[in-house]
């Protein structure tokens, strides 16, 4: 039976809430901490659920994503209302780990201007932390979520190698990389969150490179699930509980000031019951934790909790994600998937001089040729002649990329009154492109073009861009100014004394690169935060 | 929603695999080697692919039934081709790959057989078509020192 107080209460499961409670325990092993997750509990680490994966594609987590959103034959659920559609179908897992229990892994760090946005260039708002006050937390991220990486990479300044030594390049990399070296554009490993062999101490599971990733069969790539199963069922916590399966309705406040509880619902029936926490941490992901605070609201906070200047689920960004494809006439080196995660990527547009226009990377992703796919082949009856000249034949290769758009004051998330599947309020998403869009990705096409010209591939088609929504950021950013900012510097509400937020909502922006590593850091700095004197003081200790 | 185990409810009581049924998935994994060439020696994946059988019906029992009617349907197909030809018509029939599946030996094509190849494929089937590495391999771990577990760049001068 879990408790129903206790003095740190985070909403969410994912890697912020993970973070949050391994630093508060490793200061303090008895701090009591209550984790409430609205989705059910996944089994990790299976080997018959693996070999589902392994021979159908079917993921055991996939009843925890969002459905489509409604067409003419499906109801579906969810809306998207504005100019441009944001897909949350597959997007977010909302189980037990969150998001973490299928990302991949791509262990970025922003660079010291993306925290100078405005400044830069007049978008958006400057973070009110420089990344010289985030750089010790990046590498306290980085060893605790595990990344592989390569220490001696200059891309962007850092003072303690990374726990992991970086994947080699793949054959696959050999290509791309070398026409980047011809078009003169620098390249170099891609930090991934996966667990490696060093003297560096872990009780996680080296990856074994079994190219599985989304369901790894020994937890080596970081699941905040597998941590927090490792916390509960190793660790000598004694107040640290988690309940599953538990919607949080609202948040409850008491003046306005101060916030005394969450009222929940169990899934799945209508038992309802208050549970009470002395800080709360709102680390439910960036359209949970927005919808949470818009619907929570109380005399003191008539329009939601931190929602006075309506800044809250406002400014909604995510990165498009772009797929350019080239032909090649030939596969000598008879180059297939090898591996589940890319090794390769390139920075280089993702510097100053591009951020104006919108940074960009790009990644030279594993398992091209794209049209080659063994298994299928096989599968399709195609014989052994066939196949050989398939792999040695005419292919393809991708480049796929990200790019920084910015926050709009009309781009938004908030709630519908509707419950989706698993009996959270259901999302709208209003969400409306810039018009120079089309034009930057024009520009983008260019880069590429000249990369696979020097690579003997010719561009075909358009690239494919996707909207999906997994890097959603922004929505209750972070400023020492209430009228711009939703959260201070230390992620408390404006006007809260004991309410924070902790997920990529709380980014003023979010450059070129995936959030979770920042969000990770910042979630490290929050638990200092609340150990050396946050709203409610834990118990003395010394520094972790 | 029920969590999703590898052992399903249903399977606590299921009555073991006969060994005739056992030998014919055998005989079908060792076909699969020999049809596309690429796994000459199949002994050493035994074990495999007996816990991979195991598990399958664990997690689902109704492949029970699956394998059952495919030793069937393999039969059938023996006697009225010969045993080559019979594997070869299981593999390569383009209606027995037509989804759904509503023949028995679409049902055997689609859950078994293709099953197999995947199986087949990520325990080292992928090595005779040049690669290192392969989704589903256990390839080794990023030793440093020691060569990487997968076919990695030659970086020009």
């Amino acid at each position: 039976m879990t408790p129903s107080s206790a003095d740190v209460l985070i909403i969410g499961s994912g890697v912020a809430a993970a973070a949050i409670a391994e630093r508060l325990l490793r200061h303090d092993a008895r701090a009591s901490i209550l984790i409430v997750e609205a989705g059910g509990k996944v089994k990790l680490k299976d080997f018959g659920l693996w070999q589902n994966y392994l021979v159908t594609g079917k993921l055991p987590y996939d009843p925890y994503k969002d459905f489509n959103y409604p067409d003419r034959d499906h109801p579906g659920e969810n809306a998207s209302t504005g100019g441009t559609q944001i897909p949350l179908a597959g997007a977010r897992v909302m189980t037990y780990g969150g998001s973490t229990i299928h990302w991949g892994g791509w262990s970025f760090r922003l660079k010291p201007e993306d925290f100078r946005l405005y400044s830069q260039t007049g978008e958006s708002i400057d973070w009110p932390i420089s990344y010289s006050d985030l750089e010790p937390y990046y590498s306290a991220a980085e060893h605790y979520i595990g990344v592989s990486g390569d220490s001696s990479d200059p891309t962007v300044p850092r003072n303690r190698a990374y726990p992991f030594p970086a994947f080699p390049f793949t054959l696959e990399d050999q290509p791309i990389a070398n026409a980047m070296k011809a078009c003169g554009i620098p390249y170099s490993h891609l930090p991934i969150a996966r667990h490696g062999m060093t003297q560096t101490e872990s009780r996680h599971a080296p990856c074994q490179t079994t190219g599985t990733c989304k369901y790894c069969p020994f937890g080596a790539r970081y699941a905040a699930g597998n941590f927090l199963d490792d916390m509960t069922e190793w660790g000598n916590f004694p107040n640290l509980h988690l309940r599953v399966n538990t919607i949080v309705e609202h948040i409850l406040v008491d003046a306005k000031r101060t916030a005394i509880g969450i009222q929940v619902v169990t899934r799945g029936s209508d038992v309802r019951e208050v549970l009470t926490g002395k800080t709360i941490i709102v680390a439910g992901g960036t359209i949970e934790s927005s919808k949470l605070l818009l619907r929570s609201r109380s005399s003191g906070w008539q329009q939601g909790i931190g929602n006075d200047a309506d800044l809250v689920g406002r400014n909604f960004i995510t990165h498009p994600y772009f797929i350019f494809t080239g032909a090649i006439a030939e596969n000598p080196l008879r180059l297939q998937t090898e591996m589940d995660f890319p090794t390769l990527c390139s920075r280089h547009f993702d510097s100053e001089a591009e951020q104006k226009a919108g940074k960009f990377i790009l990644v030279n992703p594993p398992g091209v040729p794209s049209s080659l796919s063994l298994v299928q082949q096989m599968q399709n009856g195609v014989r052994r002649p066939k196949l050989d000249a398939a792999i040695t034949g005419s292919n393809q290769i991708q480049l796929h990329g990200m790019l920084e758009v910015f926050s709009r004051f009309n781009n938004r998330v908030s709630n519908l009154d509707r419950r989706n599947h698993l009996g959270m309020y259901e999302t709208q998403v209003d969400y409306t492109q810039d018009s120079t869009f089309d034009s930057r990705m024009a520009e983008i096409q260019g880069h590429v073009a000249a990369i696979f010209d020097k690579a003997g591939a010719s561009l075909v088609g358009k690239p494919s861009v996707s909207w999906r929504a997994d890097h959603a950021a922004c929505t209750c950013r972070m400023s020492r100014d209430d009228a711009q900012g939703v959260v201070d510097p230390d992620l408390k509400i404006h006007g809260m004394d004991n309410l924070y937020v902790c997920s990529n909502a709380v980014f003023d922006s979010t450059g070129a690169v995936n959030p979770t590593l920042t969000l990770t850091a910042l979630a490290i700095r929050l638990a200092d935060h609340l150990i050396h004197g946050g709203a409610a003081p834990l118990a003395a200790g010394g520094p972790p | 929603m029920r969590e999703q185990t590898s052992h399903h409810p249903l399977s606590e009581r299921m009555a073991p695999l006969d060994p005739a049924t056992w030998e014919a998935l055998w005989q079908l994994f060792i076909q699969i080697g020999r049809f596309w060439g690429n796994v000459p020696e199949p002994e050493p994946y035994r074990t495999r692919f007996q816990t991979f059988i195991t598990s399958r019906m664990e997690l689902n029992p109704l492949y029970r039934e699956l394998y059952i009617q495919a030793r069937h349907v393999i039969e059938d197909l023996i006697a009225a081709h010969g045993v080559e030809p019979a594997y070869e018509v299981l593999f390569t029939d383009p209606l027995a790959n037509l989804a759904p599946p509503a023949t028995p030996l679409q049902f055997t094509r689609q859950y078994v057989s293709n099953e197999l190849i995947a199986l087949q494929l990520a325990l080292g089937g992928f090595l005779a078509f040049g690669a290192l590495n392969y989704p589903g391999y256990f390839g080794g771990g990023n030793v440093p020192g020691a060569p990487a577990p997968y076919r990695t760049m030659q970086e020009e001068p």
